[in-house]
Parts: structure tokens; sequence; C-alpha cells
């Protein structure tokens, strides 16, 4: 009986599994005469559904005048559009039984809901609601300048190591403003953000055709599809403005900054180096890289850090500190971080990280296979972060991005045409010395 | 590490939307019929050692989290102990009379995963999620870690300098700072209300020490393991078996019990200059062995728990204090607390402080609308949904029940039991679980500045 129904769910969702286990996701992929992008993947696991709308504007491209105006943005979307009204959005989500969230980062804005799956066509009425357009007070811009202030102040100035280093090395690491302005933005120029800006941003960024809508989890296509032409199609397209140029140069030297942060009390360091272009090989071959340098307790830094010379009890880091390496588009670094003693020197980490880097130059084809392992396990990881939502994540930033979610089901395959001298040219040219960045942080607080 | 983020994910709340007052808008369709919802099948195997496991089949993801979790933590430390659960723990995870730390990683890598270890307040999770086809044989190592640790001297020396580094950093740390002050007022004699230890108490660790806290806390009857995936239950049941089997039965679960104390002292810890206070604010509550432990927690989140609750509506999205505040049940072992936190404004702690203090008083004096009250049942009915749509959400529910000693069916009814609760059984918890006068208060935030804002406090205080 219950093998019975596990055939019939997994012919239902379309799941194919191999002999080696290799899962796929099903993906169903179109665009509505008004250019947005509509992703469909069936799971019908839990009977809950992910709504997320993706909309491709990141902070790197907000006004230059207006740092931190695409996060402020985010939580305008929040706050009333033509039928509901302020805290009804978020209501009308969490009575109906779901969870919400938005995020702002490089190189998109995000909306979502998690909802039980028979509330799937509520979700998708609210969010055509707010793509439609904004109904925004003065005073609900203001509330939300206060609620932002502090949400930088929680996070970054009234906290040790606040902003280190994912909002720091951006703007010490990059030469390009879009890629080095402080994304969560002046204090002064929150303060300063009108409700014209309000309305100039969403019309030029918050249209259809510059939007995908993913649903993933438990629904029926057919009604799904019915649903979004419904309350979506009529949503006007508009011009969309050319992307500025994100491009950044080579970099030819090592750059060393020191920040001082009168709250910490040990010192930290991060290291990070410019990333190839996206879906290159040596893109693909850097995703390897960071499995073997700096992913698990057996990675290279790991074990040279931590277990052999004790300097630090963790080091993080890798491809984006924002999301992971597939979901962005536009330069990027891979960095590592790490608090140490002030009795260990900056230089003697920078002499772990080279001697890691140069074991490199010996990489051996069982290695490789050995960091395909641990990425296919941390990929599926990412598929099921947040009951799904990791799905949708990723087939939004395919379909963003490359106009190609099914690229989700093509990714090992790119990983595996990685060689050891694929990894060892990359390695020569992306964590040359010369093409990295390091902040150190240097505590000022009275120790304890 | 995701910081551009808003925090709604947190617990819930509502009013419906009001179609009367809009009458030109238009109204969100309501949607289909509630699909059935069923816990997920368990699979529960005793060995005679004492040593419980529980299987559970789980989505479609090719992967199998095991978790191996050990009835002790820094519950049974001494005063003078603070962390030497940690530090055990950590040994442990340094390797095994026959595998040393890098060789477990790189075995435990290859099969697309790693070994975690970590300290908790009551229980000590020795843990890793891999490929499914890998699933018996990481049972094996977790196995070999828990059961046969080498305790190597050459490493403890390097780990308790880790500690110490770590504790620095939180000690630093506002929100850290707030808690530990908060725990030791309410929890004057219990390890949950000792939360740092000292530099000095950590130099004093030794390797035997380690040891004697290992062969008095760990054993069979006090551990519990679960695996929860997509894997080949046999074999890995199978893998249980063989690897635990020879455990010793070791000591029985045993957990000191803590009185919460009740005071309404303040506490103000001065952090010069500070742009923000952390706010702590909080009694001892109802634990989850109490019939009374669910309306608890939709007050909870009607109150301040969720995002449309009435406390982060008033100071975050009407008058814009804070980014983050919540209220949280926090349950220990036969005890619990409630508390709101936030971090607001520092000019505006006083009136923060008076608005919380108004929504608690206001949910005393008249109870919830049914649509309101409503609105935070189907949201705790989803979120319950939710927490056991994952293998480790379904993890942490069982090991919940398990832990507080509850049956199945606090899982089997609890969707029942959230809708049985009544406007007027919202009121009466308000009224005897949060006395505004009763409620110990922690601030974190420039000292001078405070002594003129606490002022506001003392007035609520006066005026009840």
């Amino acid at each position: 009986m219950s093998c019975l129904a596990i055939i019939i769910l997994a012919s239902c969702s379309g799941v194919q599994e191999s002999r080696d286990d290799s899962f796929k996701v099903p993906v169903e992929y179109y665009k509505l005469d008004n250019g947005l992008k509509v992703v469909l993947s069936e799971d019908n696991t839990s009977p809950t559904v992910v709504v997320a709308v993706y909309y491709n504007i990141g902070f790197r491209i907000e006004p230059k005048n207006r740092t931190g105006f695409a996060h402020l943005f985010e939580h305008m979307m929040f706050q009333g559009s033509q039928n509901l009204g302020k805290m009804e959005f978020i209501k009308l989500v969490q009575t109906n039984g779901g969870v919400l969230n938005g995020s702002t980062r490089f190189d998109f804005t995000n909306y979502f809901e998690i909802m039980p799956s028979h509330k799937l066509e509520t979700a998708l009425w609210a969010e055509a609601d707010r793509m439609r357009g904004l109904d925004i007070t003065q005073e609900n811009l203001t509330n939300q300048q206060g609620v932002v202030k502090n949400e930088v102040k929680v996070n970054v100035l009234n906290q040790p190591y606040g902003g280190f280093p994912w909002l720091d090395m951006p703007q010490y690491a990059n030469e390009n403003w879009y890629n080095s302005h402080n994304f969560y933005g002046d204090l002064a120029d929150l303060d300063s953000a009108r409700l014209e800006d309000v309305d100039a941003f969403f019309k030029t960024y918050y249209s259809p055709n510059n939007a995908v809508l993913t649903i993933v989890g438990n629904f029926k296509t057919a009604e799904a599809k019915k649903w979004v032409e419904e309350y979506f199609s009529n949503i006007p397209s508009a011009d969309l403005p050319q992307i500025p140029d994100l491009s950044e140069p080579r970099q030819t030297e090592e750059k060393r900054f020191t920040k001082e942060d009168k709250l910490a009390n040990k010192p930290a360091i991060a290291v990070a180096y410019k990333m190839p272009e996206r879906n290159t090989p040596e893109y693909y071959a850097m995703g390897l890289v960071d499995q073997l340098l700096l992913q698990g307790s057996d990675s290279k830094l790991y074990q040279k850090l931590v277990q052999e010379k004790g300097y630090t009890g963790n080091v993080s880091g890798g491809i984006n500190y924002l999301g992971n390496m597939f979901n962005y588009n536009g330069p990027m670094l891979w960095m590592m971080d790490l608090i140490h003693d002030s009795e260990v020197s900056p230089d003697s980490i920078i002499t772990q990280v080279n001697q890691a880097v140069a074991e490199l130059d010996s990489v051996s084809q069982e290695e490789l296979e050995l960091a395909i392992v641990k990425m296919r396990s941390d990929f599926y990881d990412n598929l099921s972060e947040l009951y799904g939502f990791g799905t949708a994540d990723l087939l939004a930033s395919f379909a963003l991005f490359d106009d190609d979610p099914s690229r989700i089901n093509a990714l090992e395959a790119e990983f595996k045409k990685i060689t050891p001298e694929i990894v060892r040219r990359t390695v020569k040219e992306y964590l040359r010395p010369t093409n990295r960045t390091i902040l150190i942080v240097d505590p000022k607080a009275a120790s304890l | 590490m995701i910081a551009i983020k808003k925090y709604i994910l947190a617990t819930l709340l509502a009013t419906f939307i009001l179609s009367g007052s809009h009458a030109q808008k238009q109204t969100p369709p309501e949607g289909g019929k509630p699909q059935d919802f069923k816990l997920p099948e368990k699979e529960i195997k005793k060995l005679d050692n004492g040593l419980t496991a529980t299987l559970v089949q789980y989505g479609l993801i090719p992967k199998v989290n095991i978790n191996v979790i050990i009835k002790t933590g820094n519950i049974h430390e001494g005063a003078k102990e603070i962390w030497l659960a940690d530090l055990t723990a950590d040994l442990v995870g340094e390797g095994t009379t026959s595998m040393d730390f890098k060789t477990i990683a790189a075995k435990v890598a290859a099969m697309g995963g790693e070994v975690n270890v970590s300290t908790g307040p009551n229980q000590t999770t020795i843990s890793g999620s891999v490929l499914s086809e890998f699933g018996p044989d990481l049972v094996k190592i977790l196995a070999d870690i828990v059961m046969n640790p080498s305790f190597p001297s050459t490493e403890i020396d390097r780990l308790k300098n880790d500690l110490k580094r770590q504790l620095t950093v939180q000690k630093s740390v506002p929100q850290s700072q707030a808690l530990e002050k908060f725990r030791s007022l309410v929890y004057k004699d219990h390890s949950y209300g000792r939360i740092f230890p000292t530099a000095e108490m950590l130099d004093s660790y030794t390797i035997e020490k380690v040891k004697a806290f290992y062969e008095n806390n760990f054993g069979a009857r006090r551990t519990v393991v679960y695996a929860v995936g997509k894997f080949d239950e046999a074999s890995v049941s199978e893998a249980i078996e063989k690897a635990f089997g020879s455990w010793k039965e070791g000591p029985e679960v045993n957990y000191p019990v803590a009185t919460a104390g009740q005071t309404n002292e303040v506490a103000i810890i001065d952090r010069p200059n500070a742009p923000q206070t952390t706010i702590m604010l909080g009694l001892p509550a109802l634990d989850p062995s109490k019939p009374d432990w669910v309306p608890l927690g939709v007050t909870n989140s009607l109150l301040g728990g969720s995002f449309g609750s009435r406390i982060t509506s008033n100071i975050r999205e009407d008058k814009g204090y804070t980014y983050s505040p919540r209220s949280v049940v926090y349950a220990g072992y036969k005890t619990a607390l409630w508390y709101e936190q936030a971090d607001v404004t520092a000019e505006h702690t006083g009136a923060a402080l008076q608005e919380i203090a108004k929504e608690i008083k206001r949910l005393q004096t008249e109870p919830p609308t049914e649509k309101e009250l409503e609105g935070i049942q189907n949201y705790e009915a989803g979120v319950f949904v939710l927490q056991n749509s994952t293998p480790q959400g379904i993890i942490s529910q069982l090991n919940f029940i398990d832990f507080h000693g509850l049956d199945d069916s606090y899982l089997t009814d609890r969707v029942k039991n959230i809708y049985n609760v009544t406007p007027e059984k919202v009121k009466e918890m308000a009224q005897e679980y949060f006395q505004y006068e009763d409620m110990t208060l922690v601030l974190v935030g420039d000292k001078k500045l405070l002594q003129q804002q606490i002022k506001t406090h003392e007035q609520t205080l006066k005026a009840k």
C-alpha cells in the first residue's frame, strides 16, 4: 500500500531517480505576454507551497546618491498596495497559516511566502497586488526609515565585528562604485529618501518584465497556471533601463587595510580574492577549490588554522556571503574570515593560506571527486533550505540571470568537467596574492 | 550570516482584512480546502542497554540526518565547572581510540558531510548529514566517537584557548551581556543561571576532569539516536543496533530541577555611548508539561511572538523604535521563562518600555476578538506543519517531546489544542502570567542616558 503511494507521488511530481541517486528537480518554465517569467516545480512531500517573487534589482545598482535605498525599498513593499493597507499583507499571510520574508542581495530583491498549499491562490493574488502598484504614505516611509536605521544599528553600529566582513570587504576590495559602496546605506542617505524616490524606484524596477515568479511545493500545475494568468497577466510591463557596467578591473596588487573596531576585543582577519566570471570553467573550478580549501572540517584551511596551529576555533567563508555561489550576477569575492588572539600575527595566518593554496598545485583527480561529493551534498542542503524555499531561490536566480531555470539540474555535470589542469590554471590566476584584499580588525574595546 | 533580512519568521498574529472599512477594495481569494496533515510515521527501536533510536522516512532528497543526543550538558556542571560540558564534548570530537580527528573528517567528507559536536544546556549532540547511501557508515563513526573517545591530551590546551577566545568575544556582544544578567537574576542556584565561566575556571580544567565528566554523564541510557531523511531503513537500523549495542548502560537520565525566581529587579549594564539599548524583560512561565502550555504559546504569539503581534506592530511598525523585537517562551527542564527582547533606539528606551507595558495591560483588560485569535491560531497551526516538514525539524519535534517527557499526543493533538484556546483564556493567561510589575528588567546601554529613561518605567510600575 505505501509502495503504491510512493510511486504515485514520484510520478506526479515528475521526480526521476537514477541508480546513482542523482536527484532531479522538476522544472516547468514559461513567460507571460507582459514578460513575467514563471517557474513551477511540484514537490508533494508536505501540504505546503512556496511562492517567491524575485525582482532584478539588487543593491549594487541602486541610485548613487541614495545608498541603502534598494534595501529601504524592500521594506516599503510591506507597507501597503492597492488592496492591502499597512500590516495587511503580513497579516493576510500569517492569518492564513503562512510565514513570509523578503531580502535584498547583490543582484535581486526577493519576497516570499510559505503557505499551507490550499492558500496558494491567496498568496498569488497578494503578490500580484503589490506588483501592480504601491500605496505608501509619508508616515509609512518615516516609520520604515526608523526601522531600517535600527536594523543598521543592531547589526552593525552596536555590534562587535558589525558588518565584518560581509558589508566591509566589498567596499575595500572593489573599485567600481556599483560593487564598492555601502549597501546598508549611510544613515544620512537613508534619512534623505523621499516619497518620490519610492515612486520612481518602483516604476523603474518593479515591473513584470523585470521579475520572476516561482512556485515550489504542493500544487497542481494546471490550476497554478490558471491563477498566475488571472492575477499577473494584466499587469503592464515597463521600459527597463540599461544595466550599468558592473565590471571590475583585473587586480594587480595585493591590498591591505586595517579597520578599528571600538566594540571588539580580539583581532580578526578576512582575506578575499576576486572570483572568475560566472558560469565559466574557472568559476566551477573555484566552487571545487572552495570545497577543498574551506568547507568542512576536512578542508585544508580548517586543518591548518584550527587543528594544527590552533590560531582560531573556526574559519568561515565561501563564495558570496549574502547567498551562495549560484544566486548572484556580477563581480564576486571568494572570502574567508576568522577571529584570533593578538599573539598571532596576521602574517602567520596569511602564511597558512599561502601554503594551502600552494598545495592545490598538485591537486589530484581523487581530490576533485571528493570535492564533487561534498558539493552535491551541500547542493541538496541548498534545495531543502527553509521548507523548499532554497529550491525556489535557485530556480528564480537561474531564470532571472540565465533565462534557464533548468540549469538547476545541469550543475553537477559542469563540476564534473573540471580537471586538475583547470584547477591549477584557475588557482594560478585567481588565487594569486596580487588578486587579494586583506582586511584586519584592530580591536579597540577595553579588555575584560 | 545573511544580514539584510527582515525578521518575520518568528511566530504570529492578526486582524483579518476588514472588508467593510475598505468597501472599494478587492477582497483576497480565500483559497481551497485544507489538505490532511499527518505526522510522518516513525519506527522506534529500544536496545537492551537502554538506548533508544527513532527512524523516520521523509522527503525526496537523498540525504539522511543522524543525530546522537546524549542527555547531559551544562546542566550537570558544578558552579565552578561552567563550560566543562563544552570542553568535554569538544574533546570527544577530537578522535577515537582507533581514528584521529583528521581521519574521521576525511571519511565523513567522502560521505558528503562532517561531524558536528554541540553542547547545550541539557543535551550534547553529535550529528551529521550525509548522502543516503552512507547512512550506515555514518552511524558506525558517530557511535565510535561517543563510545570510544581517546581524549588526546595534546589537544586540550588548544581547545581551552578556543573557549577562552569565544568567551571574550561573546561577552562583548550586548545581547549576550543581557542574557547572562537576566538568567543570573532569575536562576540563582542552577546552571541555567550560569551562562559564562571565567577565564580562570577554564584554565583549571584538566583531562582528568574531562574524563570524569564523561564517565559520570555519558552512556546508552542517556542516549537517543534519530535518523531522518530518505534512506534504507533496514541497513541503518541494523547499523545502530550493531554499533551502539555494546555500549555501557551508563547513568540514568537525571536532571536537577531549576526553580525560577520572580524578582522585579532592574539591572543596567553600562555600554557607554551605545546607539541602542538591549532590553530583556520577563518572568517565570509555565513549562511544556503543564496543561496550559499551549494557551501560553498562543498568547505569546498574539502578544509579541510573531511579526504581526501587538508589541511588534506597536514598537516596530507604528513607532519605528526597533528592528527585531520578539517575545519568547524559553523552556528548560520543568521550568520556563517568558521574555520580550528588543534592541531599541537609546533615546526611546523609556517610551518602548511604556508601550510594551501598555500592550500587556490591554490584553489583561479585554480579550482579543475571535477574529484576531483565529488569525493567530491559523498561524500557529501553519507553523506547526512547517516545523514537521524538514528532517531536522522532525528531529527537533521528536526530541522536544522526549526531553520534556511528553507523549505523542502532544504532537498529534497540537493543532486541535491550538484551536481550543478561547479569547477569554488568552486574557486569563495574560492576567496570570504576564504581570508587568513582577518582571525582571535588564538594560544594556548607555548608563547615563538610561538613568533618565528608566524613570518612565518606574512611573509605569507606580501607576499600576
